[in-house]
Formats: C-alpha cells, structure tokens, sequence
C-alpha cells in the first residue's frame, strides 16, 4: 500500500506543476495586468455595451469606435460586446448593482422599463439643440420617446415586410404579386410554393419570442382589428378572431408553413428562408444582409404584408437606439459618442450594413436603399405605426413570458383562437399600468 | 469488474459481445454530435447551407479554425489562455478546500453532520442567474470587474459545495483505521491525512478534479457578466460571439468548440493514464 | 503510562482550552475555508433573496415597492403554471437522472477493465460534459431542426420517416428531446464519479470473493455495489440537486415551450425575472425551489442511509 501511495503522490505533485506551469507560461507577453483588482475607469474612459455582436457587425462597430478615439484624444470609447440572449439580464444586473455602462445599444422595446426603473438619461434638451434635430424623420423621435421624454438616438429603424423568393415565383410558374395584393393572393402564393416532398413550405410563421404575438398582431390589423380602442384592450373583438383564425389555419389547416412553426424563433425562420426551406417569411430590413448571402441578391424581393378583408393593413416600427443610462460615470463623453455616431456617414454605413433604414431623408436616397430589397419596407411607411404594445409598460414583458405560451396553445390545437385572444386581452388588461 | 487476472479476462471477453456492444453503443451515442460539429467545423459556409445535407464535407477547408483562432475581434488564444488560467486556479482551490473540508465531515463528529452537508448542498438549491445581480454590485464594490479574481471566486461558489460532497463519499469509503494506527505511531492527524489517507483517495480526487475543472471551463453566465473586456472574457463566453442575433455561424462556432474542447480532453487523458491508471498498475500483482 | 509518569514528575500547566475544545476547534478550523468561500458569495445573497421574496418589487415600478409579506406565495399556490412546471420539473429529474445513472455506470464498468484503446474511448465518454451547456443546446437544436437538421435527415434516408416530425415544437416529444439532450451531456458525470469509485476497490476484495465460488453477478451485487454505495448517493443526490435547477439547456432549445410542455420551475423563474421584471415574485419562486430541495434531500438521505459507509 506504501508502493502505491509513493507513486501516485509523486505523479500527482509532478502533473500539478505541469499544468501550474503550462498555465504561467500561456499568460507570458500577455500585455494586461491580470492579478491586481481593476483601477476605477478613468474620467476619459466610455463604456459601450453593444448587444447584438454579429460576425458582420463586430468589425463594423469596431471601425467606428477606432475612429472616434483617432479623432480626438479627450474620450476613449471601449466596447463590452455582449451576446444577445445575455445582454438583457447585464443590463438590468448592472443597474441593479448601480455599475451601469455609460451608453448602449438596446431596442427601443426594452426603453419603456429601463425608464420605469428610473435608468435613463432624460436627453430631451440635448437632443433639441443638435445639429440634425430638425432634418431627422419624426418617427424616429417617435420610437425613443418614453413618457414624453427623448431618451435615446434612433440609431436605424425598420419595420415588418414579407420576403419573397422570385426565383420561386418563376421556377413554379405563380404570379408575382404587386404592392396591393390581397390575403387571398397570399395564401394563393403560399400554397403554390408547398412541396412538402421536396421539404419546402410557402411561408415560414413565427411562434416563439415576442414577436410571434407580435407578427400576428400585424395581421390581426388587416381585418380591421385593434390591440387598444379608447384606452380599452379590443385586440378579442371578432374581426381579430377571424383574423387570428385565418393566420393559424396557414399552419393548421392550409399546413404551408413548416411543422416546426410553433417553436420557430429569429433565428430559425430566417434560416428557414435563407436555406429554402421556406419560400416567404416575415421579418424586419435587419436580414436583408444575411439573405442576399443566403439566397442570392437577385433571387428575392420584399412586400409589405398582404390588404386584409377591411381593405387595412398595418406594420410595427422597430429601432435600434443608443441609450445613455443616469447612472453613467462619463455623460459627456458618452453624448460625444453618441452624436459621432449619428453623424451622415458613420450613421448610413451602419444602416447599410445592418439593414436599418437611416434616420434622414437625404441618406434614404442612397443605393443600396434604392434596392428592391428594401421597398416592401418603405413602401410600408404610409401605414406603419409605433407598436401598440409600447404603450405600456408592463406590456413589453408579458409579450414573450405570457403572448409565446399562448399564441403556441393555439397554434398546436390546445386551445382555440377565441381563448387565446380571451386570455391575451386578459393579461394585457391586467398589466395596464 | 477488475480484470487482473488472465482468467477474468478471458471469461470477461468471452462473455463480451454484449458488453462490448453496450460500449461501442454508448461511446457511438457520446460521440455522434462531435461528429457533426467537427463535419460542420470543416465546411465552407456555401456547404452549410447546401441541400441535401452533406456528412463528409466535399470541400473541406481549416480556415474556420484559422479565423476563429488569429481573429482580432474574438481573440481565441487570449480566450483560451483566460480559461486555463481561471479553470486551474480554482481546480487547486476547490481541492485543497474541499479536501479539507470533506475528510472532516467524514471522520470527525460533529453535531449536526448531515444538516451541515445539507446546508453545504443548499446553496446549490439556487437559480444562478438570480445570483448575478447581488454578485456583481458585490465585486463591483471590490473593485474586481474584469479582474480573474472574480470569476475565481464565483467559480468556487459552485466548484466547492460539490466538491465537498464528492470527497466525503470518497473518503467514507476508506476504513478509519488507517490513519488511527498512524496517529498511534506517533504522527499527527493532519500529518496522516497528507500522506495516508489523500493517496488512498486519489482516485476520488482526481475525479473531484477533473470535475471542478470540467465544471469551470464551461461556465460562462459568470464570464459574460463579471467582465467588460474582450481581452477578459473566456472560451466559454467567446464562443457566444459566434451565437448571432439572426444567425448562428456554425463554422466558427464549431471549429471554436473543438478547441475548447481538445485541450480538456488531452489534459484528461494524460490526467487518468498518471492517476487512475497508474494506480491500478502500481496495484497489479507480478 | 504516559501518566503515571506524569504524577511523579510536577504536574503541566492546565492550558487555557481543554484538550476536547481544542479538538473540536481544530476540526471546525478544517471547515473554514469552505465556509469562507460559500458565505462571501451564495450565502449573503441567498438570504437577501429570501427577504426579497416578502415584497412586492417589479422593476420597471420602483413606485409600488411594499412589504406584502406571504403574498408572492399566496400568488404562488393560485398560479397554474407553477403546478404545470413543478410536474414538468419532477419528470425532467426523474428521467434525465435515473438514465444518466445507468447509462454512466454501465460506462464505468465496462471502462473499468483494461484493454487497449482504453484511454481514448474514457476521454470520448467525457467529452460532451466538456463543452458549455448553452453550446450544447444550440448544437442538438440544430439536430433536432426538422427541415435542415441530421436526426431528421438520417431518419429519413433510412426509410423511417416520411414526414418531418418537429421534435421540439411537438408537445408530445419536446420534453423527451429534451431529456434525451441532459441526458446525453450528463454521463459522463456518472461514468466519472463511479470509475473513481472502482478504481478505489482493492483487489483483494474480488479476489477473495472469486475464491469463494461468486460469479459475476454475485460480485457486482454484494461487493461491488455496496462499497460503491455511498458514491452512488452522492452523485445522485447531487446530480438530482443540479438537473433540478438547471435551465441552461431548455431555454436555448425550446425557451420553455412548446406552450409551457418543457417549462420547469428554474425557467420559469428566469422568465418571471427577467421577462416580467417581477424579482418579488421570482425571489419567492426561488425559496420554494429551495425548500423543495432541502426537504427532498433530507428525505433522501435518510432513505437511503445517507453517506456512511458499510465499510465503516
């Protein structure tokens, strides 16, 4: 028993100070100093949290941070980019714990409860007195406007089209719809587009994440429907049930969506039309991109969403903003990023890149905005109107904790669209605040 | 089911096939996805997303490995060196803790022995991320964001209660005897445990090491929080980056996790040839 | 002897503590350290989330911040969806648990013996414990994908399915796809922990079992398994604990749907935090899962006859 006790000690004591030493040896000429706790940020320091660290964006914020510090040397910016699924629950950590960034990239959905919370920088003034204040569309103020105060920059914004595959169109011999066209020409499309041998499906429908509820919602309007009516929740009334029941018989009786709808978030639907899974899809100008790699410049267009019977129609605007929180450590030089950031060509290229319409008139009118990609979304700006479910606050939250659950009951046959919609408008009444 | 003897080996193998087919089934069923992850890690993007799916890529190419490990902008070296670092500080730190703490309630009396396993085990009872919020205003008063300090410690948070745990069922396992007639010969019982009873235990430290390693390297709700810099963040957290808003980059995203997983693997398989297997050998009789 | 001798020579100074306190406060000093470690980081804040639990805090309305006492719980006993996920929660542990453990034992005992090639099917068998658990969950909801995933493709070509099936949109199979996915990841766990453990029996023991006529059978049951025992409780106590809260895999594959099939307790708390903002609510979601825990725990431990060794 001696023996065996001698061996292994040895060996064990041997293979620690291997690894101590292989550990040591991989931090040489490693040029950050790593034992010793942090310094305070210096008064010169900006911390920006960008969420959504994308393979394309990355080197494109990047770009413009190395400017902006090239520019001047009074501030210098440093990025904490964040995964997306983990950036909400940093941010409310960090104001939790009083340590928030000093600026960040968030979605205007999540404004109305940063400013609950008491989080946000009131920019109303600052914003009046800036250069380009009068030049920017007012929807974009619109969208960073909680409680009648600016609390951010739009920093691109989007609403909701359908996107079409043309290649589709020609290859099985459908009719191409125009900017009008009908649900009837919808679901006509659809169908010719299903060929569940070949694994192809005519439109890929979202279930799960906020905006499955959302999407539907759009639809919903179509029939003349309405989520709010005099301050009363209406989004049960009968032309939003026949609505809601027409959109899940695409999957349920119809079957031209994909069977996984029901659990269909972001990410899947907009693959499923990037691999040709589905031949439409739903979704904001931010995958424009991503489909022009996916499926080929030339192969698809946009539409905004099909007329509903009551001749309406509707879509909701999005935006991504630069946020300053209140409890920022370095305002001034957070606001100097910020309005950087905002200027014509730093703003376009990341429009450009990220698919986000810009903010002014005068950068609108730039290639690759004059692209046939992009007219379902502006062709949709006439009838798109800020979300109605930012107006609030408890909303935003149930959206996706209360509204996927639901909207999914229904979508595999557990509970009828009239329940469904029953039990939103109750859970929405109830979190009217 | 030692095998030492020439006589259990042949019986053993000659009764196989059924053992040997439940080893290839389970080995085949622990391996299957890192086939299709090291397939994906080798396709181009074009492939990716070609139908039909293609399991041997028709044109294989390193260069996702080669982006994810010299990219700038998710510096994997600088990952992977964050990661061993932080994994092996708290790999000692758990062991030396929790070996301590583990022979004590095994041998000693106290009163109260299984309330205090109990308590240990609760603070494991806890959702995590309900953890985050008080943790991060707590290092950042300390001043340790962005510092290894912080994940260290939050690490052990996790590393050590089950640590503990293991190591008792580890060491009730070994008779008392030994380090009594030890301690008759004179030595002191903390003398005893080092040189009688950690060896003995060996076996169940290693384990509880590779445990606390394995457990540490993959952790990442910590590593995204506790950090701010690029330069700070580990494997783990870097391979997020490649988990995008729209779209999951399965290329990086696979050539990342293969070598944040190789290392481990090699550090394990040199870990069990020294340790379990060399026991075994040093034990084998002739 | 040694005191007898002391009375003839003069008596030592009494110390200041009795040999038995010194004793005890030199045991306690080797749960120090652990202590130390827990109390500065899980113990404060585990004991300000229970008080947290007493009051009425969503975030986004500081302005209704009130003591309300039980009334979280009280919402708690009313609220349908917690009794949905608590029996979800009891069939994800009671699965992925009982497969994982026999899965990673049956791995232990066949990697036990020595042939060649041992070490690197051992370091296969780890390997899916290795990578995060989040990765994992993105890598088997691209398995599972029905439209571009393998699983489906596979089936396919073998002539065993004609329709996709969706196995994570499907009420019926989210939670078995799921449970198939820890399970996968989790035994390696086992096949560890129980390897240790046989590694620890001596020979000897076998030995004199075979010399006495047992078979393999007998072996494994009355000698194997009962000095394995107290690892066993261990590693499935602990197992148990960990699989009970763990939320990591199920919020990347299916975020808890399809309509709430694979909402356990632990996303759900998460989605009531950080969806609804409500931490009142979700602090009382956590002590619930704690007491829950706490009594299943002791329960066990007494059933089975806690950790003390037969070896003794």
């Amino acid at each position: 028993m001696k023996d065996r006790g001698r061996f292994s000690r040895r060996q064990f004591v041997r293979t620690l100070a291997a690894s101590g030493a292989i550990a040591a040896s991989s931090l040489v000429g490693q040029k950050v100093p790593f034992l010793s706790p942090r310094k305070a940020s210096a008064a010169s320091t900006v911390l920006f949290q960008y969420n959504s660290p994308d393979a394309p964006r990355i080197p494109l914020v990047q770009s413009f941070v190395d400017e902006f510090n090239k520019s001047q040397s009074e501030y210098e910016v440093k990025i904490d980019w964040v995964p997306q699924a983990q950036s909400r629950q940093k941010i409310l950590a960090s104001i939790v714990a009083g340590n928030p960034p000093d600026v960040t990239m968030v979605w205007d959905q999540n404004l109305p409860e940063f400013e609950g919370m008491g989080a946000l920088e009131d920019l109303t003034s600052q914003v009046k007195g800036w250069k380009h204040y009068a030049a920017t569309n007012p929807i974009a103020w619109q969208t960073v406007t909680v409680k009648g105060k600016i609390v951010s920059f739009c920093l691109g914004y989007t609403n909701d089209g359908v996107f079409i595959r043309t290649d589709r169109v020609k290859e099985y011999g459908l009719k191409m719809p125009n900017f009008d066209w009908t649900w009837d020409d919808f679901l006509t499309l659809a169908k010719g587009f299903t060929r569940p041998e070949k694994n192809q499906y005519g439109f890929g429908m979202r279930g799960a994440g906020q905006w499955a509820f959302t999407y539907a919602t759009e639809v919903m309007y179509g029939n003349g429907a309405q989520v709010l009516k005099d301050g009363k929740v209406v989004i049960n009334s009968k032309e939003a049930i026949e609505a809601f029941e027409w959109y899940i018989d695409l999957l349920r009786k119809h079957k031209v969506t994909p069977p996984s709808a029901p659990t269909d978030a972001y990410r899947q639907i907009v693959m499923g039309f990037g691999r040709g899974v589905t031949s439409m899809v739903t979704h904001s100008s931010g995958s424009i991109e991503e489909q022009k790699n996916s499926v080929g410049e030339a192969n698809f267009t946009t539409l905004p969403w099909p007329i509903g019977p009551a001749k309406k129609r509707a879509s909701f605007y999005q935006c991504e903003t630069l946020t300053m929180f209140k409890a920022a450590k370095n305002k001034e030089g957070a606001w100097k990023f910020m309005t950087f950031m905002m200027e014509d060509e730093p703003h376009f290229q990341y429009c450009a890149k990220t698919g986000m319409l810009p903010t002014r008139e005068a950068l609108l009118k730039r290639p690759p905005f004059t692209g046939q990609w992009y007219s379902g979304f502006i062709k949709s700006i006439p009838f798109t109107i800020v979300s109605p479910y930012l107006s609030y606050v408890g909303w935003g939250s149930i959206l996706e904790a209360v509204g996927a659950p639901l909207i999914q009951a229904a979508m595999v046959g557990k509970i009828t669209p009239k329940e469904c919609l029953d039990r939103w408008a109750e859970n929405l009444t109830r979190n009217m605040t | 089911m030692s095998t030492h003897r020439s006589g259990d080996l042949f019986e053993r193998f000659l009764g196989g096939p059924v053992l040997w087919v439940g080893l290839l089934g389970i080995t085949l069923f622990a391996m299957g996805p890192f086939l299709w992850v090291v397939s994906a890690s080798l396709k181009t993007r074009a492939e990716l997303y070609a139908t039909p799916i293609t399991y041997i890529p028709t044109y294989p190419t390193f260069a996702n490995y080669v982006e994810t490990w010299t990219s700038t902008l998710t510096p994997f070296s600088r990952f992977f060196a964050n990661s061993l670092w932080v994994s092996s500080v708290t790999t000692v730190a758990t062991i030396v803790i929790s070996t301590s703490a583990g022979y004590a309630l095994a041998r000693f009396r106290f009163i109260g022995k299984n309330t205090l396993m109990l308590v240990f085990l609760a603070t494991q009872m806890f959702p995590s991320v309900l953890l985050i919020a008080p943790l991060l205003s707590q290092w950042y008063a300390l001043g340790l964001i962005d510092t290894y300090q912080a994940l260290i410690y939050s690490n052990l948070s996790f590393t050590v209660p089950f640590a503990v745990w293991m190591l008792v069922g580890y060491f009730e396992s070994i008779p008392h005897e030994l380090e009594e007639s030890a301690m008759i010969d004179g030595s002191s019982r903390f003398g005893a445990l080092i040189r009688i009873i950690v060896p003995l235990a060996a076996p169940g430290i290693a384990a509880t090491t590779i445990f606390a390693f394995v457990s540490s390297w993959s952790e990442l709700l910590f590593a995204t929080t506790f950090t701010s810099q690029t330069e700070m963040r580990t494997l783990s957290a870097g391979l997020l980056y490649m988990a995008g808003q729209y779209e999951v980059q399965w290329g990086t995203l696979s050539a990342g996790v293969m070598i944040s997983t190789i290392p481990v693997a090699v550090l394990f398989a040199f870990l069990q040839k020294h340790l379990i297997q060399g026991l075994t050998a040093g034990a084998m009789k002739g | 002897m040694k005191e007898q001798e002391a009375t003839i020579v003069a008596p030592a100074p009494r110390p200041l503590l009795s040999r038995t306190t010194r004793e005890m406060l030199a045991n306690y000093a080797y749960l120090l350290p652990a202590a130390i470690c827990l109390g500065g980081t899980v113990l404060f804040p585990i004991l300000k989330t229970i008080n947290m639990s007493l009051y009425h805090n969503v975030l986004f309305r500081p302005q209704d911040y009130r003591f309300i006492g039980l009334g979280n719980y009280a919402r708690m006993v009313q609220d349908q969806t917690f009794w949905l996920t608590l029996r979800n929660s009891f069939a994800w542990v009671l699965w992925s648990v009982s497969f994982q453990f026999v899965c990673g034992l049956a791995a232990a005992l066949l990697l036990n013996a020595s042939f060649k090639g041992r070490v690197i099917l051992r370091t296969i068998n780890l390997l899916p414990w290795i990578v995060p658990g989040v990765v994992v969950g993105l890598v088997w909801e691209y398995l599972y994908q029905p439209n571009y995933g393998p699983i489906n493709d596979l089936l396919r070509r073998a002539a065993l399915m004609r329709e996709p099936a969706a196995w994570l949109s499907e009420i019926n199979f989210a939670m078995p796809a799921v449970i198939i996915t820890n399970i996968w990841r989790g035994i390696p766990f086992f096949t560890i922990m129980i390897l240790a453990g046989l590694q620890a029996i001596p020979i000897e023991v076998y030995e004199a079992a075979t010399v006495d006529g047992a078979s393999i059978t007998q072996r494994f049951w009355h000698v194997t398994l009962p000095i394995l025992r107290p690892i066993i409780v261990v590693a499935t106590a602990t197992r148990i604990i960990w699989t009970f809260n763990y939320a990591d895999l199920i919020f990347v594959m299916t975020n808890g749907g399809p309509a709430d099939a694979t909402q356990i307790t632990s996303t759900y708390t998460l989605l009531v935090a950080y969806a609804t903002l409500d931490f009142g609510y979700a602090a009382a979601l956590s002590v619930i899962l704690l007491v829950i825990m706490l009594v299943f725990t002791a329960l066990y431990l007494k059933f089975t006859k806690g950790v003390e060794s037969v070896a003794g």
